[in-house]
């Protein structure tokens, strides 16, 4: 018998490298299904944030000190808000990039500016100024340089 | 209108199929964002047995602001004032995108059970709160009684679902 291969397709798949032991909250949360979840969206880490179509580099995943973690585009929305104070919204520590970890590295950078902006507006709101607030127009178009 | 998130579908979906104990919230239907909400009165409460009505509305920036949420029933509480609006730091600057419309809610029924004066909305209510408890407390039961009491419940043969 003779086999004759006419085609081959190839197949991939992939997902972050969140390491193992920092997957302490599958099961602690009160919802969802089996995958892992943004806090945010609570779309799965490999999907995207609502604002993305296509999941991957595009729309990447960033883990937090605390453990926790989220979609770039979801945190940093979150940060950018005056109501954040640079807090994780999960347990509510300050949020700070984990050390070490392969897909933090691309994002260092832009975060060190966005929770340096954030531990700002938390001075302003503890001396009483604007405790209050949404998302000012500024903090949108920083948003949409991010994302490019 | 804009699609609606999946985070908002998940959320209305479960609210549904899993509800609190004691709470109840349906979207309208012409306007997922906008909620009809009742909040059963804590056991043991001033508002114990009354049935508090409220709407909540989610906006184009939920979750990374709160919801917005009033009480419709009349209520004599000092952490929410006579427009039914309330005094609750989750709805405001402790608000966290982790939090969602069911943990709201339930922040809703405790600070129903904890009222605190000092930290009020209506002030007048916070002052005779602290003035004379038992009384503010008598007051809030009535008011409860007056303006929170269940419809009467339908007759035991009937259908157990009330028309509203």
């Amino acid at each position: 018998m003779q086999l004759q291969i006419k085609n081959v397709q190839c197949v991939a798949s992939w997902y972050w490298d969140v390491p193992k032991e920092l997957k302490r909250d599958l099961h602690e949360g009160e919802d969802e299904d089996d995958e892992d979840v943004c806090g945010i969206c609570r779309a799965s880490y490999n999907g995207t944030c609502p604002n993305c179509k296509l999941p991957g580099e595009t729309c990447p995943l960033i883990v937090g000190s605390c453990h926790h973690n989220f979609h770039v585009h979801c945190i940093y929305q979150w940060l950018n808000t005056s109501t954040s104070k640079g807090l994780c919204p999960m347990c509510r520590q300050a949020f700070s990039l984990r050390d070490g970890i392969r897909i933090n590295e691309p994002h260092k950078e832009k975060f060190e500016k966005v929770l340096m902006k954030a531990r700002q507006q938390n001075v302003v709101s503890v001396s009483g100024v604007n405790a209050a607030g949404g998302v000012d127009q500024e903090d949108v178009m920083i948003d949409q340089e991010f994302i490019r | 209108m804009t699609t609606l998130p999946k985070r908002i579908i998940k959320e209305t979906e479960r609210l549904v199929s899993d509800p609190v104990p004691g709470i109840s919230a349906e979207p309208h239907e012409d306007n997922l964002r906008y909620f009809d909400v009742s909040i059963e009165g804590p056991q043991q409460s001033a508002y114990e047995n009354g049935v508090f009505r409220l709407e909540l509305f989610l906006p184009d920036e939920y979750p990374m602001e709160p919801p917005k949420v009033r009480f419709l029933t009349k209520i004599y509480h000092p952490n929410i004032d006579r427009l039914g609006r309330i005094c609750l730091d989750v709805l405001k600057t402790n608000w966290s995108p982790a939090l969602q419309i069911r943990t709201v809610l339930l922040s809703i029924q405790a600070l129903l059970a904890t009222p605190n004066p000092n930290d009020p909305l209506a002030n007048d209510v916070a002052e005779d709160w602290i003035a004379d408890e038992d009384a503010a407390i008598a007051k809030a039961k009535h008011w409860t009684a007056l303006y929170a009491c269940r419809p009467p419940p339908p007759s035991p043969t009937g259908p157990s679902e009330t028309n509203n």
